[in-house]
C-alpha cells in the first residue's frame, strides 16, 4: 500500500525516475548484450544444427537433447561432475565449519590467521592447479615423498590412474579454494550469534556439544544453506583445475570441459549450446535456495 | 582444581595445534612452490622429500627475466618475452575491469536502492540472477559476437566479458552498502539545494570507501584468475594473459616444474599483496556479499 502510495506521489525533485534509469543504463546495456541477449541465442539455437563450418541452419528441435542422452562422452561428464559435488561440496562444508569454529575461538593473532586461511582463495585456480600437480607427480612429488618418508606407503604411487581417486585428488585442489569462502560465510553467521544464549544453555547445563547442536547450527542455518550452495554451484562450473591437472581425460572431465570441447574444438556449437543449457537447469535448480533468498529480500522491503 | 588446569591446558594444546594446522594446509603448498622454484633442476627430479633445498637457485627465474639462460648446459631463448607480455596482459585487463565495474556498479546499485523507477526490482533480481548461469552457456554466442565485431584478442573485448561476469557480484554489494547509510544525510543535503548525482559523489561515495574497496578487491581477484574466459578469447599474446601462459610451460617431451612455479610465484605475488594490505576489506566484503 505504502510502496504503490509512494510510486503516484510526485518526488521532490521530480526526476529521479530519469535519473535512476540513466544510472542503471549501463548495467542494462552490458549485462543485456552480453549475458541476457546471448542466454537467449544459447537457447534458441540449441534447437538448430549450428556448424560455423557449414551453411545455414536446419531447424533440428530436440535433436541436440536427445542425441546428448546417447552420447557415451557426455553421461560420463555428468556422472564425474556429480562425484565432484559431493566430494568438493561434503570437504567444504565439514572443513569450512571446522576453520569458522576455531577461528571464531582464536582471539591472539586473529587477523594474520583469517588472512592465511582466505589466501588460497584469492590465488588463480590455474596456479593452484599447477602448484598441486607438482605435489601429486607420480615420480617427484612431495606427497609420495612424504608418505614413503612417513612409511605410510610403500612405493610411488600414481594418483590419476584410478578413476575414483583421480576425481578425489581434483577435488581436493578445487576444495583447497573453495574452503575459504564457506569458512567466511559460517564465520559471520556465528558471530552473529548472541552470546548470552551460550550462557543461558550453560545454564541449563548443556554441554558443549548439546550446546552446539541446539545452539549453533539452528542459528547458522541460513548461512549453511548459502554456503551449500555456492559450493554447489561452483563445483558445476568446475573447470580450470581438472582441465590443467589432467586435460581432456575421459576419467576426469567436467560438464563444463565437456561442453568446451564440443563447441571450441569439435566445432559443434549448437551440440555445446544444449549441453550448456542442461548445465545452466542443474545448476540453478541445487542453487534455488540462493536465488530464492535473493528474489525474498528485494520483494519484501 | 588441578583437572580442571588440566583440562584447560589440553584445551589450550588442542587449539594450538588446529591453528598450526590450518596454516600448513592453506600455506604448505605456497611454500612448496616457493621451494619448488628455487632448487635446481637435477635436485627436482629426486625421489627424497626436502623441505628446504641443499643449494638455491634463481635460474628458474632467470629463465623467466632474462634474455637468455642456461638450461641443461645448453644457452636457450629465455621467455622473457612471453612472459612479460602475458603479465601485461593481465594486469591491463583486471585492471581496467574493476575500474569500470566498480564505476558501473556505484552508480547502479546506488539507483537500485534510493530511486524509484519501472522495472527496478525485476531489473536487480535478473542481474543478481545471472549469477548462477555457467559461463559457458553464454560464451558461444558471445564467441560469435566478438568475431562479428572484431573484438576477438583484443583487450576491449576481454574487458567487457569480464565487466558483464563481475557486475553482479559488486552491485549486490554496493547495494548492502548503501543501504547502510541513513538516508537523513542526503535527505539534508537534498535541503540545502545539492543535485543527486552531486550528493551521491561527494557524501555518499566517501562514506563507502570500504565497499568501494571490497568490490575493486572482488573484482580484481577474479578477473585475475580468470582461465576460461581468456582460453576462448584471448588466442595470441596480444591479450593472453599469464593464467594461460603458465600451463604452456609444458612442452611435448619435459614438463619444467621449475619454471612453471617461478611463473607461479610471481603470478601470486598481486593477490599476496592485497591480502596481507586489504585483508579486512576483503572479508567484510565477503562476508556482505554473501547476502547476510
Amino acid at each position: 500500500m505504502f510502496a504503490l502510495f509512494n510510486r503516484l506521489r510526485p518526488h521532490g525533485k521530480g526526476r529521479t525516475g530519469l535519473l535512476g534509469l540513466a544510472y542503471v543504463t549501463p548495467v542494462i546495456v552490458i549485462m543485456g548484450a552480453l549475458v541476457i541477449i546471448p542466454l537467449i541465442a544459447t537457447a534458441w539455437d540449441s534447437f538448430y544444427s549450428v556448424n560455423p563450418m557449414k551453411a545455414g541452419k536446419p531447424f533440428v528441435g530436440l535433436g541436440n537433447y536427445t542425441s546428448l542422452l546417447a552420447d557415451p562422452n557426455v553421461r560420463q561428464s555428468w556422472s564425474n561432475t556429480f562425484l565432484y559435488v559431493i566430494f568438493t561440496v561434503s570437504m567444504e562444508t565439514i572443513f569450512g565449519l571446522a576453520a569458522a569454529l576455531l577461528l571464531n575461538r582464536v582471539k591472539f593473532g586473529r587477523s594474520f590467521l583469517l588472512a592465511a586461511l582466505i589466501l588460497p582463495w584469492c590465488l588463480p585456480p590455474v596456479v593452484n592447479a599447477v602448484v598441486w600437480g607438482w605435489i601429486f607427480n607420480p615420480s617427484y612429488g612431495v606427497l609420495n615423498n612424504g608418505l614413503i618418508a612417513l612409511g605410510v606407503l610403500e612405493d610411488n604411487k600414481v594418483w590419476f590412474n584410478d578413476r575414483v581417486t583421480a576425481l578425489f585428488m581434483i577435488s581436493v585442489v578445487h576444495a583447497w579454494r573453495m574452503m575459504p569462502l564457506t569458512a567466511i560465510i559460517l564465520l559471520a553467521a556465528l558471530q552473529s550469534i548472541p552470546r548470552d544464549l551460550y550462557e543461558a544453555a550453560r545454564l541449563d547445563g548443556a554441554g558443549p556439544i548439546k550446546m552446539f547442536r541446539k545452539v549453533t547450527l539452528p542459528l547458522i542455518g541460513s548461512g549453511l544453506a548459502i554456503a551449500l550452495s555456492q559450493s554447489t554451484v561452483f563445483a558445476f562450473n568446475l573447470f580450470d583445475e581438472a582441465w590443467i591437472l589432467n586435460g581432456s581425460g575421459y576419467d576426469t572431465r567436467t560438464v563444463m570441459i565437456q561442453v568446451f570441447m564440443s563447441a571450441f574444438q569439435n566445432l559443434k556449437f549448437s551440440y555445446g549450446m544444449a549441453l550448456s543449457i542442461l548445465a545452466m537447469l542443474a545448476s540453478i535448480v541445487v542453487s534455488a535456495v540462493y536465488v530464492l533468498r535473493v528474489y525474498r529480500e528485494t520483494r519484501f522491503e | 582444581m588441578s583437572a580442571r588446569l588440566m583440562k584447560k591446558a589440553l584445551m589450550r594444546a588442542g587449539l594450538a595445534f588446529a591453528v598450526l594446522l590450518l596454516l600448513f594446509w592453506s600455506l604448505g603448498p605456497i611454500y612448496w612452490s616457493l621451494v619448488t622454484s628455487l632448487t635446481p633442476p637435477n635436485d627436482l627430479v629426486s625421489s627424497e622429500l626436502r623441505l628446504w633445498p641443499d643449494t638455491l637457485t634463481w635460474e628458474h627465474y632467470a629463465k623467466l627475466f632474462g634474455a637468455t639462460s642456461i638450461s641443461q648446459g645448453n644457452e636457450v631463448q629465455s621467455v622473457w618475452p612471453q612472459f612479460s607480455r602475458a603479465f601485461l596482459n593481465s594486469i591491463v585487463t583486471a585492471l581496467a575491469a574493476t575500474l569500470v565495474t566498480v564505476a558501473i556498479a556505484a552508480f547502479g546499485a546506488y539507483a537500485f536502492v534510493r530511486f524509484r523507477f519501472p522495472g527496478r526490482d525485476t531489473l536487480f533480481f535478473v542481474v543478481v540472477a545471472t549469477m548462477a548461469i555457467p559461463a559457458y552457456t553464454v560464451m558461444i554466442p558471445l564467441y560469435r559476437l566478438m568475431i562479428a565485431m572484431k573484438l576477438i584478442d583484443t583487450y576491449t573485448g576481454v574487458i567487457f566479458i569480464y565487466v558483464s561476469a563481475f557486475l553482479p557480484l559488486a552491485l549486490w554489494l554496493m547495494r548492502s552498502v548503501y543501504q547502510a547509510i541513513p538516508i537523513s544525510l542526503e535527505e539534508a543535503a537534498y535541503l540545502d539545494g545539492a543535485g543527486r548525482t552531486h550528493t551521491l559523489i561527494k557524501i555518499v561515495l566517501p562514506l563507502s570507501t570500504p565497499g568501494l574497496i571490497a568490490a575493486a578487491l572482488l573484482t580484481f581477484l577474479n578477473a585475475w584468475g580468470q582461465f576460461m574466459v581468456p582460453l576462448v578469447f584471448s588466442p595470441t599474446l596480444a591479450t593472453k594473459p599469464l593464467t594461460v601462459l603458465i600451463p604452456e610451460f609444458v612442452t611435448r617431451n619435459y614438463v619444467d616444474y621449475g619454471l612453471m612455479n617461478a611463473a607461479g610465484i610471481i603470478a601470486i605475488v598481486p593477490p599476496i599483496l592485497l591480502v596481507i594490505f586489504l585483508n579486512r576489506f576483503l572479508v567484510s566484503g565477503l562476508m556482505a556479499g554473501s547476502g547476510k
